[in-house]
């Protein structure tokens, strides 16, 4: 069945809460991870509201649980930092979006 | 206002040893004329645990099929086979081996272009750390940290290019001083907008406009 790009996001954004929970662990990094997941949020949730209904093509589906295929197994904090920034590109580059938002 | 060449210590002439590997010379070629998609294609890889061309094929569709994209791909997943140490050598290298690349096509003289340099003003103290790369135009002189992350920006980082830029202004000499982050505006932003340093006056440069560097400055604000 076909998904629509609100689901692709709405994988997207859980993907990047758990890259959040991860990168927490380097404490000293806290505020900027925690703002950064939240401006991620915002940036992805923006993309659903203009497009959450419709239909999201094979490869952009295929393109967007490959990445969040490769968050899971993301296992150092210190990555998962650098994860934070280019996850959310690879779903808006997957998406037909500007890098950078 | 003059430029200097740092003394290499220790920390240096290892690094000058990863700045050397052709890895890094052939990842910056490629990546001096990347598209956004394909920079952010690089970037991943190089942060990647996966090793199978096909995942990142299938992640990267809008990169694919490509020639440059393929020899990216084939190169990032060189610097990613490293371990955790020299990888981020690598990465931090071929941030610097672009900006130098970008910045020889805007140079008057090819040896305009040094790297490694320290800033030095009269009457003060000399800096730590050299700036990565400097454009040594006279009049209109350029200094520019690299990045690999928005996290590296520090506040050490940001007060030293702005300490650089107000004691070129007291010497009445031009100095146009930067940060080039190969990572997205927003998380730059997030990380500026998260520090008391100062860095309004700091041009910044990241990997949706790295080309900027190569064209002039207006398309990398402060």
């Amino acid at each position: 069945m076909t998904e629509t790009v609100g689901e692709l996001v709405a994988a997207a954004i859980e993907a990047t809460d758990a890259l959040g929970l991860l990168a927490e662990d380097v404490e000293d990094e806290w505020t900027f991870v925690t703002d950064l997941v939240a401006a991620q949020r915002a940036r992805l949730g923006a993309i659903a509201d203009r497009r959450g209904e419709e239909s999201a093509t094979d490869s952009a589906a295929a393109a967007v649980a490959s990445a969040a295929d490769e968050t899971h197994l993301i296992a150092d904090p210190h990555r998962a930092i650098d994860w934070l920034s280019t996850f959310p590109d690879l779903v808006a580059i997957a998406l037909g979006e500007p890098v950078g938002g | 206002m003059r430029f200097q060449d740092a003394a290499p210590d220790a920390r240096a002439i290892v690094y000058a040893g990863v700045q050397r590997d052709p890895l890094v010379a052939r990842l910056a070629e490629l990546l001096e004329r990347a598209t956004p998609p394909q920079s952010v294609l690089a970037r991943a890889v190089m942060n990647g645990e996966r090793a199978d061309p096909d995942v990142w094929r299938t992640m990267v569709p809008a990169c694919f099929p490509d020639e440059r994209s393929e020899a990216i791909l084939a190169a990032a997943l060189e610097v990613a086979d490293h371990g955790d140490q020299v990888r981020n050598q690598l990465r931090g290298a071929i941030v610097e081996a672009v900006t130098e690349r970008l910045l020889r096509r805007r140079a008057a003289s090819s040896g305009d272009v040094r790297r490694e340099r320290r800033v030095l003003f009269d009457g003060v103290r000399s800096e730590i750390h050299p700036y990565d790369v400097t454009l040594e135009t006279p009049g209109a002189a350029e200094a520019y940290d690299c990045k690999w992350g928005a996290r590296g920006i520090s506040a050490d980082v940001l007060h030293q290019l702005d300490d650089a830029r107000r004691h070129a202004d007291d010497e009445e000499q031009g100095l146009v001083v930067g940060l080039v982050v190969f990572d997205t505006r927003l998380a730059c932003d997030v990380r500026l907008d998260g520090t008391s340093a100062p860095h309004e006056g700091i041009r910044l440069i990241t990997i949706e406009r790295l080309g900027a560097l190569a064209e002039g400055l207006a398309g990398a604000p402060p």
